[in-house]
């Protein structure tokens, strides 16, 4: 075992000793304290992260990377056997493992401290009572878990920690639980994501039996192995029968990459789960901003990252599909929110949609660069979101701020910051610019790229050894899997590549989306800045009491800092160091799984496209524009904004009530599962149990009045009594045919024998009945 | 009827702790199993299902010309965990015990010790048995103290709600006796007629000549199984094939204990009349009764009945599952939600077993034990309460997290565990149930769907279970819950070791479970798996 490995279990163990701690001492160690020690704890393990870090890097630098990688996935712990396949969990060392670790215990570790100053008001009271330690303790939780999550090796390890940050979502979400709201947003979340997860339990499975292992790598060679040699998924005969519809094995495959898609469906919110997030956002901020923007929602995300290797084009495609409609629909809702939060949630799930297209569209590295800056300067506007409601005494509402940068001004400059990083801020053709600048706009230009707009696909010299089988869909896979093993795997895939055109329409029209959204993004970012920070206070009151406190403002610094390092250093290379490794799929592409153009995002952008400059110009001053147009909208307030709603009345009618989303699931749904529950209990107590009653009712009166009668008095007079009763109604039965006369007697004696000498005849109850009674007879 | 009153509780607590120390005396020999790989296991517990059991003891006990019914009792790895369970179950019961006096019926503290001692006699003898006739006498020495049980010391009902359990569970168990009568004769058939393959699997009997009560003889004995499984073996008529119809009648009289849809409706109201120990047992042991029946007898001695029936089991499964927990959902009595919770996850055993595949086996026998954990613990915590506000109307709570923060800590854990939470006990058995499911995909053309259904099972579980909790555990504390004292020691002392077991065995399942069990499973799995073949046409009528 590696140091690294040893650096990454440790700081798995950590939190979980801080946890432990606090759950069993939590009450004892008190206010602040316990609070300190889930920093101490994060701390450590965002050391530990930092080590592996730096550690890694030089190995990647020495080349002796793959090496540990590879060690990595020897040393497993061998932690049971489904039927008889074993099941090993170790830790997955790679670049990807080593940039998430880092990424989520240092803006944890932050979070943490920010938290102390969240908290120490009356932020942390449940119906008047303290429940600061308990908050601490959950936190340690989900630190444990996350980075659980994120250095298993294994799928079935990767969902009980996916499960894990999903319980500490809810109990977090459900921190005020003496709020209805809270308590109802915290069920939601779970439930929700628990629909996800069936689907993900279904991927598992397929993994598990068609390709034999849960290993996430071993999954991935089972996959490429079977492609390549027509066997298994891809035997031609290989086919499903469920309830008479035959399931062909690349379909099988296709239905595989969705069902753990499903899994990241829930936990990243996308569409139409994407109900559960902006509801979250009752929790405390510093939640919001750890959980609920940074790192667990972009576990899905990771996962897709990381079975990248499993899916095919059909799955691929409909992942591009659902990321874009959560991109764009949930970009147009945040225009209309009027509480920070909310609007900081959409903003979420529209990015967290960016993220989820990219991939499908085959931007691994750009969609999980994305994620790192997106985790970065999203963590920090809510931290600052976080900042501004404690400040003006819990309000959420931006039409009562206005002005707050005259009281905030560090928060104020911080949360410009992310709104410029998420807005695309950057200077095109200067290589200056802000997270979204370098990452989103990745994710654009290979979308763009693949929806071939601008005449033929440019990716054949940028995509590397795989490009062929990129749109071919899974069906046509069935016909020509053949020829695939035969000889060259490349060229056979060259072979059988059918280009994007049969998706064509579709690829323009997402690519479309996304791009107008890019658009809409600096809109409702400024908006939210603007109406917070900026014009006029609306509400005097508020204004006078905003403040803020250094304990939560050297966070917000710091994170700040890190959003202008993590759009330049860093992220980027290491992420494309692991990517040749992990996108090295058979059915799916990454359009840019090249480390080469690693240090220079915009770099690679431009190089991506060189002969088109009009879309790098068209999207890299998107920003501007539409900063300016929300300025000038939300200079005075709110004010031309309500009008301009109530002239597009029913669209904004349409996305306040964010589509009917919650009505529609709540009537489905929930509304209909309890009907179905209220008939099956009256079902249970009148049908089932009414049939079986009614059939011993009589036996059962008369058996419970004598028990009840006899063992309550006394229980050996009752059974004595009861022997008497049982004893006389019987002698009263055998009593009856005893008539007296003697032609009744011959009768039933006739009729007994006869009936035992048929049943001993015809129905031969005792083997050679027959035989016996022969003998007897003889 | 010497002890003074207040020496009843200790002696019977002395007695369930003694027993439990013993009973982890059992671990003792499967120790080191799971280090050996899947051969080396089964070379531990014998080639042969039955073959090197551990701690046997046999005595002939009724001898006649004809036959002999022994005393004949061992552990394997079956039958060895649930041992420990019952063992464990009875001391914290016993522990619940311990505030008899504050019971409503408090009368009779002698008589209620006594018949709980002889219930935990009858549960462990129905385990260790592997004579049927001894198996039936324990059988049936576990319903008497349980009727009483709930009859005496029950609630409002108390009388219908012990009557009805009497019943059900008679109702069963005089099929188990015909099929008991019945399966003597016809192994003393087989032996006369198959002479050639009746070599018994104890060296000291050499060929077997008489019929046999003995289990592992019927269901290791080529000529018995031959004779058994065969497609022209008749009971009672021609057309009634005798393994399918034995299998039936064994089988319904387990379904009862588990209980299976539809006999199930005596579990919620004996679990709403039973005092809190009693429910503990009733759901942590007393149902694992019947998954351990079709494990022990089902299944070994009829494989070709375990196939022909195989459909209609699987779908009685799914059915508890779903209808259970679509029942649970809407019931507003506190105890009789976790009563339909039981009915609901009982339903992966069931269909673990019936689908017959390694996993699906393995995930019923994890699941007897996670449910024999997790559904005690929420039956304690639902008496924790009771004790307290002295109802149990789900609507009437709230805020009792605030009110009792330990307890309601605890309670979180345990729900959770029954809710099926990856990383804690219940959810390693649903898991490779739904895996087991699918895994029979080739012989089961439902099998997927199936599979789609049961897991469907997992989100109306989040449902129920999270509703509950947030209508007994969160919201603003009441005034009325102010006064309600905290956990005590006593019942801490119940809830941490459930609590800790419901993690435990969440996160090392082969280390806790699997490592004793797998072998002797393996080799029942493998005797299903084999019918098809051995006993063609009946097996193969999917």
């Amino acid at each position: 075992m590696s140091n690294y490995e040893t650096y990454l279990l440790a700081g798995v163990a950590v939190p979980f000793v801080s946890f432990f701690i606090l759950m069993l001492f939590g009450p004892r160690i008190g206010k602040p304290l316990s609070g300190w020690l889930a920093v101490a704890a994060m701390a450590t393990c965002c050391v530990l992260g930092t080590l592996t870090l730096v550690g890694w890097l030089g190995e990647v630098d020495s080349g002796t990377a793959a090496e540990l990688t590879a060690a990595a996935g020897e040393s497993q712990f061998h932690w049971a056997d489904i039927g008889s396949v074993p099941i090993k969990v170790g830790v997955n060392l790679d670049s990807l493992t080593v940039i998430m670790f880092f990424m989520v215990t240092f803006i944890a570790t932050w979070i943490f401290v920010f938290s102390i100053g969240y908290m120490a008001g009356h932020s942390d009271e449940v119906d008047g009572k303290s429940k600061y330690h308990r908050f601490f303790c959950y936190l340690s939780l989900f630190g444990f878990s996350m980075l659980g999550l994120v250095i298993s090796s294994n799928l079935l390890f990767l969902f009980i920690f996916w499960e894990l940050v999903g319980l500490c979502s809810y109990l977090l979400i459900g921190f005020y639980f003496d709020k209805k709201f809270a308590s109802n947003a915290a069920m939601k979340a779970f439930i929700t994501n628990r629909v996800g997860d069936f689907g993900f339990i279904f991927g598992l499975m397929m993994v598990y039996f068609f390709l034999g292992t849960l290993d996430l790598d071993g999954a991935a060679a089972a996959f490429a192995d079977q492609y390549a040699s027509g066997t298994g998924l891809f035997d031609p005969s290989f086919t499903i029968n469920v309830l008479g519809w035959h399931v062909s094995g690349p379909m099988m495959a296709t239905l595989m990459g969705i069902g753990l898609f499903c899994g990241a469906m829930g936990k990243s919110a996308q569409f139409p789960l994407q109900v559960w997030l902006p509801d979250a956002m009752a929790g405390p901020t510093p939640v919001s901003a750890l959980i609920h923007a940074a790192t667990m929602v972009a576990a899905g995300v990771y996962l897709v990252a990381r079975v990248y290797r499993l899916l095919t084009p059909d799955a691929q495609l409909f992942i591009a599909g659902v990321g874009c409609i959560t991109l764009t629909a949930m970009a147009l809702i945040a225009i209309v929110q009027t509480d920070i939060k909310k609007c900081l949630a959409y903003s979420t799930l529209s990015q967290l949609g960016y993220m989820i297209f990219g991939l499908g569209m085959g931007a691994w590295i750009a969609a999980l660069f994305h994620l790192m800056t997106h985790a970065f300067f999203k963590a920090m506007m809510f931290l600052g979101s976080g900042q501004v409601i404690e400040g003006c005494h819990h309000e959420q509402d931006m039409r009562k701020m206005g002005g707050l940068i005259r009281k905030m001004p560090v928060t104020g400059v911080t949360f410009l910051i992310g709104v410029l990083a998420i807005a695309g801020f950057g200077i095109p053709s200067m290589n200056l610019g802000l997270g979204g600048y370098f990452s989103k706009d990745e994710i654009l230009a290979v979308a763009w790229d693949r929806a071939g707009i601008g005449g033929e696909g440019h990716h054949s010299d940028q995509d590397g050894h795989h490009a062929a089988a990129s749109g071919a869909t899974a069906f046509d896979l069935v016909s020509d899997s053949h020829e695939a093993h035969n000889g060259d795997d490349r060229v056979a895939g060259h072979a059988l590549a059918t280009d994007d055109a049969d998706h064509a329409g579709v690829l323009k029209l997402m690519f479309w989306c996304a791009l107008i959204t890019a658009y809409v993004t600096p809109f409702y970012m400024m908006r939210c800045w603007w109406l917070t920070f900026m014009g006029k206070p609306r509400d005097q009151q508020v204004h006078d009491h905003a403040h803020e406190s250094p304990m939560m403002y050297v966070p917000l610094v710091v994170l700040a800092i890190f959003t202008v390092v993590s759009s330049y250093a860093l992220f980027r290379p290491l992420i494309a160091d692991a990517a040749p490794a992990l996108t090295d799929a058979v059915l799916v592409t990454a359009y840019d799984g090249h480390a080469d153009d690693a240090n220079h995002a915009k770099g690679a952008l431009i190089n991506l496209h060189g002969a088109h400059d009009w879309l790098f110009w068209g999207v890299g001053w998107s920003w501007a524009i539409m900063f300016l147009v929300a300025i000038v909208i939300y200079r005075n307030g709110v004010g031309l904004g309500s009008k301009l709603k109530s002239a597009f009345s029913p669209i904004a009618t349409l996305l306040e009530k964010k589509y009917y989303f919650d009505e529609i699931y709540d009537f489905m749904f929930v509304r209909g599962c309890r009907l179905l529950a209220s008939i099956s209990a009256f079902w249970d107590t009148y049908v089932v149990d009414g049939i079986i009653a009614s059939l011993t009712s009589k036996a059962t009166e008369r058996f419970s009045a004598f028990a009840g009668r006899g063992v309550d008095a006394n229980i050996v007079d009752g059974v004595f009594n009861g022997m008497a009763v049982t004893a006389f109604d019987l002698s009263n039965l055998f009593r009856s045919p005893h008539t007296g006369r003697i032609r009744n007697y011959v009768l039933f004696t006739a009729g007994a024998a006869a009936v035992a000498i048929l049943l001993l005849l015809f129905f031969d109850p005792v083997p050679d009945a027959q035989a016996i009674l022969t003998s007897a007879g003889g | 009827m010497i002890a003074p009153k207040q020496l009843v509780r200790s002696i019977a607590l002395l007695t369930t702790i003694a027993t439990f120390v013993l009973s982890l005396w059992l671990i003792g020999p499967f120790l080191g199993a799971g280090s050996a790989d899947a051969a080396g296991m089964i070379d531990i517990f014998g080639s042969s299902y039955g073959e090197k059991l551990h701690f046997v003891q046999r005595a002939d006990w009724i001898t006649s010309k004809n036959f002999t019914i022994e005393y004949f009792v061992g552990v394997d790895g079956l039958n060895m965990p649930l041992m420990v369970l019952t063992s464990f179950v009875g001391l914290l019961a016993c522990l619940a015990s311990w505030n008899f006096e504050s019971w409503k019926v408090n009368k009779g503290i002698k008589g209620y010790f006594a018949l709980f001692l002889l219930l935990e006699t009858g549960m462990l003898g129905t385990f260790v048995a592997l004579d049927f006739f001894l198996f039936y006498i324990f059988w049936e020495i576990m319903l008497l103290p349980m009727y009483f049980l709930i009859g005496v010391w029950g609630g409002a009902r108390k009388e219908y709600a012990a009557i009805k359990f009497f019943l059900f569970t008679l109702a069963g168990s005089v099929l188990m006796l015909v099929g008991l009568v019945a399966m003597f004769f016809y192994s003393s058939e087989a032996v006369t007629r198959y002479a050639s393959l009746a070599t018994s699997y104890r060296p000291d009997v050499g060929v077997l000549t008489t019929g046999t009560f003995d289990l592992i003889e019927l269901a290791t004995n080529q000529a018995i199984q031959t004779y058994f499984n065969a497609t022209d073996t008749y009971f009672l008529a021609k057309g009634l094939q005798f393994a399918p119809l034995m299998f039936m009648f064994l089988f319904v009289g387990f379904a009862v204990k588990l209980p299976a849809f539809p006999v199930h409706t005596w579990l919620p109201d004996a679990h709403v009349e039973a005092p809190t120990p009693i429910s503990m047992i009733l759901a942590g042991v007393l149902l694992k009764m019947g998954g351990y029946g079709f494990l022990r007898l089902c299944y070994p001695i009829f494989p070709a009945g375990g196939h022909h029936w195989a459909y209609c089991l699987a779908c009685i499964g799914v059915i508890s599952i779903l209808y259970g927990a679509l029942c649970a959902m809407a019931q507003t009595d506190f105890k009789k939600l976790v009563a339909y919770s039981s009915i609901s996850h009982m339903g992966y055993v069931l269909l673990g077993v019936a689908v017959m595949t390694d996993a699906g086996v393995q995930g019923a026998m994890f699941q007897m034990i996670a449910h024999g954990i997790s559904s005690p613990m929420c039956f304690f915590l639902v008496g924790v309460i009771y004790d307290r506000a002295h109802h149990r109307e789900i609507n009437r709570f709230g805020g009792l997290w605030l009110s009792m923060p330990k307890y309601g800590t605890m309670a979180t854990i345990g729900f959770f565990a029954s809710l099926g939470l990856p990383g804690m006990c219940g959810f390693i058995g649903e898991l490779w149930v739904l895996l087991g499911v699918f895994a029979a995909r080739d012989t089961f053309t439902w099998a997927v769907p199936m599979a789609i259904l049961a897991a469907s099972g997992v989100i109306l579980t989040a449902g129920y279970i999270l509703w509950l909790i947030q209508r007994v555990y969160l919201g603003p504390s009441k005034p009325e819950h102010a006064k309600f004292p905290e956990v005590t020691g006593r019942e801490m002392l119940i809830l941490v070791p459930l609590a800790a077991l419901c993690v435990l065995f969440g996160i090392l399942p082969k280390h806790l479970l699997f490592d004793f069990t797998n072998g002797t499973l393996d080799l029942i799995v493998k005797t299903m798996a084999a019918a098809p073949e051995r006993f063609g046409s009946l097996a193969a009528g999917l």
